[in-house]
């Protein structure tokens, strides 16, 4: 796709979302992300960045979202770890809404780290709930526990207690534009068994933040 | 009895109210007699004006003579005679009032019982009204100075006999008029005649009338009911400060979470990705709380606007259904004409 393309692609994109919209029922956009993520030990601690994509369909009670980023992580100050690594995580939600502010949910996260082992790469089922509450005219914030079940790690062990947190805000700019920004803390109690020598921690914890636009259609 | 020119009379009469107006009358002697009469010299006044009456007067002179007649003999109490002098009066002239703040009760008392010896069909007015033909009637008053059977008619391509009754005094009768088959009767000009049977004597008066057809007016519709108007389906709710409280609820259940689930042996974790999404529902809270609310619907006003358009709908069908029916009803509009001869 040559420049002048995407450039005509993205003033059409803003010139749809510009015009109102009675219902929307889907919004797609994308994403500008930051992540924090530490393993094992205190001395494995990653930071960085990364861009992505979030797409959110609604059909009466029924929701569902689905995002992926992609992230790049480097070792921060304080970390031992010799060198970063990229990592592509891909989450999704179903919902349904039990009361107006309320909706039960499940989903699946999955992230690969490349290089393959210099982080765990894991997938999970979420189960969880969500609440939600409009804070004005076009303006929502939300707040979701997920529990994780049945984690897979891509260096084996077992994660009896999995749980990620989230906060969320979306915000109608202006017609079909919205703003936006969703906050997950996922904390992940792995434990692993090297060489049959006894079960030792090796948690997982992330903090993210994405930040981004979403059209509706 | 027979008939006279009444109301001709009673319009002199009227012109020329007793017992003054000597200057409009043509006979010498009757003029004498009034002067006469003027200058309080009653005898004068009596003799000359039996004198007028030998003479030969019109009807309205002749009227005048008897009631100067009248007046003299009530003046010289001679009350009898004055009574017999006012029937002649009133048999010329059955319209004939006296005014009891101009002559004296003597005379006044002596005309009254004048009146209630003769039997007359007296005042008898029909006004001018409309109505839709079989709601209404035509009014007809009249007076009968003597308990009398009296039958009233209107005559005109058709007859109708409108009432027939023992009456006295002051009679009110309404005529719906309306063919047997319950249809208006037909335009045109109708006479109403009063005819008034005591024994031997008769009287009768009549008026006549145009009845005129016409079209019913139909209502208007409605858009709106009077004393009732529409309230707005929206308001704007109150300013509060629960959005900030929701994004400070959200963002602080967040924030325990996260302090409370992190993991001790890998440190404190990075506050920078809580402080984003924090910081923009905070701030979100707070644009939205200072905000002007927007407006919400009022299910309150909503209720009411739809009952109002509803009720109005239903009055509006009632209308229609009523301009139905009035567009095949006859509008009948009577007017009165001059007045006939009563005999």
């Amino acid at each position: 796709m040559t420049g002048r393309a995407v450039v005509l692609a993205c003033l059409g994109l803003v010139g749809i979302a510009w015009r109102p919209a009675a219902t929307q029922r889907f919004t797609i956009g994308p994403q500008a992300v930051l992540v924090d993520y530490r393993e094992v030990s205190s001395g494995l601690r990653y930071s960085g960045a990364g861009f992505g994509g979030l797409a959110t369909a609604r059909y009466r009670k029924f929701s569902a979202a689905a995002a992926v980023v992609r992230l790049t992580l480097d070792p921060t100050s304080q970390s031992t770890a010799g060198a970063g690594f990229t990592a592509t995580q891909v989450d999704a939600w179903v919902a349904y809404d039990v009361a107006s502010y309320a909706s039960l949910e499940v989903g699946l996260i999955r992230r690969t780290a490349d290089p393959e082992f210099d982080a765990q790469s894991m997938g999970a089922v979420r189960i969880g709930a969500r609440s939600a509450y409009d804070l004005g005219l076009g303006a929502t914030v939300s707040f979701r526990a997920n529990y994780l079940a049945a984690p897979q790690f891509s260096g084996g062990g077992r994660a009896a207690f999995s749980l990620e947190l989230g906060l969320g805000l979306d915000v109608r700019l202006a017609g079909r534009l919205h703003g936006v920004i969703d906050y997950a803390f996922e904390r992940v109690n792995r434990k692993t068994d090297p060489g049959g020598t006894g079960e030792i921690s090796a948690p997982i914890q992330q903090t993210l933040a994405r930040v981004g636009l979403g059209i509706g259609f | 009895m027979r008939a006279r020119p009444g109301v001709l009379v009673s319009l002199l009469f009227a012109l020329a109210p007793a017992p003054g107006g000597a200057q409009a009358l043509q006979n010498a002697t009757l003029r004498r007699a009034q002067q006469a009469y003027e200058n309080l010299e009653y005898r004068q006044a009596l003799s000359l004006g039996r004198s007028a009456l030998r003479e030969r007067l019109a009807g309205g002179e002749r009227a005048r003579a008897y009631e100067l007649v009248g007046f003299s003999y009530a003046a010289l109490d001679s009350i009898l005679k004055s009574v017999d002098a006012f029937k002649q009066v009133v048999l010329i002239d059955p319209e004939r009032q006296l005014d009891p703040n101009r002559v004296s009760p003597k005379a006044y008392s002596a005309f009254d019982v004048a009146l209630r010896q003769v039997l007359l069909v007296r005042q008898l007015r029909i006004d001018s009204t409309g109505f839709v033909a079989g709601q209404g009637a035509v009014p007809i008053r009249f007076m009968v100075t003597q308990p009398a059977r009296v039958v009233t008619r209107a005559i005109g391509q058709r007859n109708f006999l409108v009432d027939s009754s023992a009456w006295n005094g002051q009679v009110n009768l309404g005529w719906s008029p309306r063919l047997p088959n319950g249809d208006p009767v037909p335009a045109g000009t109708y006479t109403i005649v009063v005819e008034a049977r005591l024994g031997q004597n008769t009287f009768s008066a009549s008026q006549q009338i145009r009845v005129l057809h016409g079209t019913v007016d139909t209502l208007p519709h409605l858009t709106s009911l009077p004393g009732y108007q529409y309230l707005p389906e929206t308001e704007i709710p109150p300013q509060t400060w629960r959005p900030l409280g929701l994004a400070f609820l959200y963002t602080g259940g967040a924030a325990i979470g996260t302090l409370g689930l992190e993991s001790g042996s890998l440190g404190a974790s990075s506050q920078r990705e809580l402080a984003v999404a924090g910081a923009a529902a905070l701030v979100t809270g707070l644009v939205m709380t200072l905000r002007k609310p927007a407006p919400r619907p009022a299910e309150g006003n909503i209720l009411y606007n739809r009952l109002l358009t509803e009720q109005i709908a239903r009055r509006n069908a009632d209308i229609a259904k009523e301009n139905v029916t009035r567009r095949q009803q006859v509008q009948l509009t009577v007017v009165p004409l001059k007045s006939g001869a009563p005999r």
